[in-house]
């Protein structure tokens, strides 16, 4: 059985076609990403898929229920983790999680269990009596993913949820989610940062426009649209760029950005070089680029 | 000064793009004109409309005058029942050995004011002591008017303002807290947490509404227990009955946020519409002015607002000690409203959630 059937689905605003015609499948305990620019459909999507939103038209099953006709037993089996943290700033950390796992049924004692588990992989079990107003940022948002995470889900539900945290939270958010998923646990997730989709998922759908418009293994897809990269790198001395892989665009002293079709083969290159690199990092395509470029009909 | 203006234009400005909140901008002082010059008591006109009842305790008793406007009650009970059904709008209790201290000069009446109007009433026991004929007698001799509760406890007039109080501030407090609970958790998020939790829409609407309703009688609490600590009031009637129509006066209007809410766009305009909606209640109550003295239309008005029942039906129970049997109409009546309202407000609820 498929984890996620979706044919056809269509949310119409007013104004708006937020979700316009999109069908796939998610696999079970696969990691399935969402792409797309603000306002593409990734949340309405989601929001259909919890059940938060009536579709207009279109089908969608959710661990083998409808999502309209069986909301409840869709609701049994999926948590959500949005950028909207679902978090009471007035209740305490535990108190906030047996909150939320009352509403599933769950007895005072295994909810517990499963709280100290939680928080104590995501560093917060000395936190639990805090209010969670209290927390940062990127406390409140572990909290909030051990809160989804307590009726223990089949399928987790992320949207956005690394949205404005720093860095060292995202990685643990990130590398968190990824641990669910090798334990099973069958996860969506959306994100408009192309290397986050890359680095976490299986199969990644890039939406737009409520439609996507290209969906396949992140090494495909950026196959599809990364034929050149721009390289920016510093040496510790000026050199003369001469390789039949690499143009110049930009040259300030030891500064340099380039372009090239075959990245592996311009470290290499650059590697025998007698020079010594200071800084490189590889210039992500924009999605503007990639959105241009797959709308385009390339 | 060139930026004072600057912002002051814009925070018009955002009153001119919403529409809704023009129109009950524009609407609200209007009304709250037109209500306000029609509430206050016009006193000269209705002076006398009132019954009188009268109890004898005082078999020798027989100096009253007769007339239309007297009705004679059997015994106290009786009487406090003519004033729950506002048959009479004062009831005068003449004590055992009255006529005895009349002709001594030094009799003493008991007037009991029906809670609905106290005012009236007291200006209409003033002119008690006229009505008594007293053919062989100077009138020069005192007759003394107490005023007094059915209990014969002493006549205190904040015992006639605290049920109506009690009973506004429940259901007032109430008319906004539920939407307002239902946007704000909708606005943080949190909202979603329950909604995506395996539970029937119905136990959020009705969790809320408990909690709501615990509210507005708690408030209603602290105000009985304020006017009994500072202000002398006494209660006549069981507190469980006061609990019981406070929670029916809450439950009547509760869904009432819901509805506007549901209905207008914005969460301000929506505010303003309910403060048109709980200001006349205020007035047209009968909590603060008689509705006995406001034109017909008022009462009116008056019939379709739940208030209206809870006051009445708090003040007959606090102050002249009604039972449920005394008081079914208004249980009824509130029932009607808190039903109606309720599942209207059920009905809306994913309107206001929105999508």
């Amino acid at each position: 059985m498929k984890a996620i059937e979706v044919r056809e689905l269509k949310k119409y605003y007013k104004e708006v076609k937020a979700v316009d015609g999109v069908s796939f499948d998610v696999e079970e305990g696969e990691f399935f990403g969402f792409l797309g620019p603000n306002g593409a459909g990734k949340s309405t999507t989601i929001r259909i898929l919890t059940t938060l939103t009536k579709p207009t038209s279109g089908q969608a099953l959710v661990a083998g229920h409808n999502v309209v006709r069986e909301g409840k037993k869709v609701r049994s089996m999926i948590g959500l983790v949005s950028d909207k943290l679902i978090l009471y700033n007035r209740l305490t950390v535990l108190e906030n999680l047996f909150f939320f796992g009352r509403l599933y049924n769950i007895d005072k004692k295994t909810m517990m269990e499963r709280a100290e588990e939680l928080l104590t992989m995501l560093d917060l079990w000395d936190r639990r009596n805090t209010q969670a107003g209290k927390l940062s940022t990127g406390m409140k948002q572990k909290v909030n993913i051990a809160r989804a995470l307590l009726p223990r889900p089949k399928i987790l539900f992320l949207d956005e949820p690394t949205i404005g945290l720093d860095p060292i939270t995202t990685r643990k958010i990130r590398d968190f989610v990824k641990y669910l998923n090798e334990e099973g646990m069958t996860i969506v997730y959306t994100t408009h940062l192309l290397h986050e989709a890359e680095t976490l998922c299986d199969r990644v759908a890039i939406i737009n426009r409520g439609k996507i418009v290209a969906l396949d293994t992140p090494r495909n897809l950026k196959r599809l649209f990364t034929e050149r990269e721009v390289v920016e790198f510093e040496l510790d001395k000026p050199v003369e760029m001469e390789m039949d892989c690499c143009r110049v665009l930009e040259n300030a002293g030891n500064y340099y950005k380039v372009e090239t079709t075959d990245l592996s083969k311009f470290v290499e290159e650059l590697g025998k070089l007698p020079v010594k690199v200071r800084y490189i990092k590889s210039e992500e395509p924009s999605l503007e680029d990639i959105f241009v470029r797959i709308a385009g009909g390339e | 000064m060139k930026h004072t203006l600057h912002i002051a234009w814009k925070d018009l400005l955002f009153l001119l793009r919403s529409p809704g909140m023009m129109v009950a901008f524009l609407l609200f002082p209007i009304v709250m004109m037109l209500m306000l010059s029609y509430v206050f008591p016009k006193q000269p006109s209705q002076q006398m409309e009132g019954k009188i009842g009268v109890v004898s305790q005082d078999p020798a008793f027989s100096v009253f005058a007769k007339g239309k406007n007297v009705l004679y009650y059997k015994s106290l009970e009786e009487l406090a029942r003519g004033l729950m059904r506002d048959e009479v709008l004062v009831g005068v209790l003449v004590p055992e050995g009255f006529t005895k201290g009349f002709l001594k000069g030094e009799a003493k009446l008991k007037v009991i004011p029906n809670p609905k109007n106290p005012q009236m009433a007291v200006m209409m026991a003033q002119t008690v002591p006229n009505m008594m004929q007293a053919p062989s007698l100077s009138t020069t001799k005192r007759l003394e008017v107490e005023l007094s509760g059915v209990d014969g406890g002493k006549f205190n007039y904040y015992d006639f303002t605290a049920p109506g109080l009690m009973a506004m501030i429940a259901i007032l407090s109430v008319s906004t807290g539920l939407a307002a609970a239902i946007t704000r958790e909708r606005e943080l998020g949190t909202l979603d947490g329950i909604m995506v939790a395996p539970i029937s829409r119905g136990s959020i609407v009705v969790g809320k509404v408990l909690a709501q309703v615990a509210r507005g009688i708690v408030q209603a609490m602290l105000i009985l227990a304020v006017s009994m600590l500072f202000f002398n009031v006494h209660m006549v009637g069981s507190i469980w009955n006061v609990i019981l129509l406070l929670i029916l006066g809450t439950f009547s209007f509760i869904g009432i946020g819901v509805i506007v809410t549901a209905g207008m766009k914005s969460q301000e305009t929506a505010q303003l519409m309910i403060s048109m909606i709980n200001f006349p209640m205020m007035f047209f109550s009968g909590v603060f002015f008689p509705i006995e003295q406001m034109p017909k239309f008022a009462h009116y008005i008056s019939k379709v607002l739940p208030l209206t029942y809870a006051a009445d039906a708090l003040r007959n129970v606090m102050i002249l000690g009604a039972g449920i049997s005394e008081i079914w109409i208004d249980v009824v009546v509130l029932l009607g409203f808190a039903v109606t309202t309720s599942s209207l407000a059920t009905m809306m609820f994913p309107k206001l959630v929105k999508d």
